[in-house]
């Protein structure tokens, strides 16, 4: 699950003018020809930074987004919810593995990759910085915040980078179970009492503005990505993934007769875009930067994973023990 | 800090530690996993996992690559008994890029042949071959699976390095017909779904 676009910070593209520029020019005719760049292959320095940042982002958010959903497997409603989120959850847990195993082609190390997350150095998703609540926000992650990382993650499974593309592929196909589980508990929480309606429609209002955030700053504001289109780094712009998931996901939500929470929001006909409320970047901008309801939780949740499994790596590192059968 | 959940609460040391830095190989070495799709088909490469040894990935490896049906059988190697020779591009082939290599005397053993024949795809298994070294295989693959083929890329393994799916490891894989809970076609809630657009309409 991730939304991209997660941040504010400008490209530097001063490194390009170093590079050598029939390499560069190979390297760009290369991808306007359709064809994917593999580990072996020459890359400017600025695209291998990029998409490390890129890919890493992508494989915390799966191991953080894993924690707000995690917290409701023991108390979800019957067993056979309790499997789906499992199981749902182990695969978020594993599509940071081939993630990180993607971004470890491009040569930093899952050591590092680890070490920069939980010392806050490296960002991932934002939305995953808000608390569930209750049992209907777990339902909402699960439907609405993993449709929207199919929109970005579709988008990609297209870009230039072959590794990243095929764990892309994989990724997409195991989120499509996500996506329909999800809407499963929430037309069952639609159908079901005045309560869980309710329950449902607060959670609504809770995640929206999160959600909105999810595909980072509006265009009129985010940094430069003309030269991360064009090597096909980054796929469509903020604003676009945010008007196509609208465009899939608002007429579901009206139809189960709930409210979104933005009166402004509605379909201009003529330009066939969404009109919406403009979210709140400066609460986005102070979450990502450490100033979210959960921030310190995740990242200690985090932590103390890394610290309690340290001493089965270290023995699994050095098995200096070998059984012999007892001679006497 | 206090979280909702009284689980996180309770983790001993909660907010309290530092951040202890990872040694290097914290997280262990890689494996190179391969996979076979259908009886038949040709094992294709899948991915990596890491782990402190052959068995432990091939454990991982069903876990991150197979939990759906994806497969039939799978392999692993340690990363670095993998042999892999340069890539090419256009209409070169990875063969012709290959050192010049005097075949050598000595025992032969049997390689495992994978060939990069489209960029951006998997490495697809193409054959196996004998030779007394990994140069050696790489020289005898060119001759035996290479001839008129533009490759872009060739793995060669000791089939000795390869930790195999062996019958008894197959119902690894049995218990997996009861897991429709992983598949998105477990979660039909349509008739569910049309009852209550139906009765929200009689409502209005």
């Amino acid at each position: 699950m991730y939304g991209g676009g997660n941040t504010f910070e400008g490209i530097k593209t001063d490194s390009l003018s170093q590079e050598d520029p029939q390499k560069l020019a190979e390297f760009e005719a290369r991808i306007a020809r359709g064809e994917k760049i593999e580990p072996g292959d020459w890359m400017p320095d600025m695209y291998r930074k990029q998409l490390i940042r890129m890919i890493e982002q992508h494989g915390h958010s799966e191991i953080i987004g894993a924690l707000p959903e995690g917290t409701w497997i023991t108390r979800a409603p019957g067993f056979k919810r309790k499997l789906s989120l499992m199981a749902k959850v182990q695969d978020e847990v594993g599509h940071a593995q081939l993630l990180y195993s993607a971004a470890e082609t491009l040569g930093k190390s899952r050591e590092q990759m680890l070490d920069d997350l939980i010392t806050g150095k490296s960002k991932y998703s934002n939305i995953f910085n808000y608390p569930a609540f209750t049992w209907a926000d777990s339902c909402f992650i699960s439907w609405l915040v993993d449709a929207g990382a199919i929109v970005n993650q579709l988008a990609n499974a297209k870009g230039s980078y072959g590794p990243y593309c095929r764990a892309l592929e994989r990724i997409c196909a195991e989120e499509s179970f996500h996506l329909k589980y999800g809407h499963h508990c929430v037309i069952y929480l639609a159908s079901g009492t005045d309560k869980q309606r309710q329950m449902f429609q607060e959670a609504l209002n809770r995640w929206w503005a999160p959600m909105m955030h999810f595909f980072g700053p509006s265009d009129k504001i985010s940094a430069h990505t003309e030269v991360l289109m064009k090597w096909k780094v980054k796929m469509s712009t903020n604003d676009d993934q945010r008007n196509q998931f609208l465009d899939m996901y608002v007429p579901k939500i009206w139809e189960l007769g709930f409210t979104i929470p933005d009166p402004k929001l509605k379909k201009n006909t003529e330009t066939n875009k969404w009109e919406y409320t403009e979210p709140d970047w400066e609460e986005f901008k102070r979450v990502i930067n450490g100033d979210g309801p959960c921030n310190k939780e995740r990242l200690e949740v985090r932590r103390i994973a890394e610290e309690r499994g340290r001493w089965v790596r270290e023995a699994l590192k050095s098995p200096s023990m070998r059984y012999v059968t007892p001679l006497a | 800090m206090k979280s909702l959940d009284p689980r996180v609460n309770r983790l001993p040391g909660f907010g309290q530690g530092e951040v202890q830095p990872k040694a290097a190989l914290d997280q262990l070495g890689t494996y190179e996993v391969f996979v076979q799709a259908k009886e038949g088909k040709p094992f294709q490469h899948e991915g990596i996992v890491h782990a402190s040894d052959i068995e432990l990935a091939y454990i991982l490896a069903k876990e991150t690559f197979t939990r759906r049906f994806t497969c039939v059988s799978l392999y692993v190697t340690d990363t670095r008994d993998v042999y892999v020779s340069p890539l090419s591009e256009g209409q070169t082939s990875a063969y012709d890029l290959l050192p010049a290599a005097e075949v050598q005397q000595g025992e032969q053993e049997m390689y495992e042949v994978y060939h990069l024949v489209k960029r951006g795809k998997q490495h697809v298994h193409a054959g196996e071959v004998s030779a007394s070294s990994p140069q050696g295989a790489m020289q005898v693959a060119k001759q035996q699976l290479g001839v008129g083929k533009v490759v872009y890329n060739v793995w060669v393994i000791r089939k000795k390095a390869i930790r195999y799916t062996t019958d008894t490891d197959k119902d690894l894989w049995l218990t997996l017909p009861d897991k429709k809970y992983r598949d998105a076609s477990d979660y039909k809630a349509g008739d569910k779904l049309t009852a209550f657009l139906e009765k929200a309409k009689h409502a209005v």
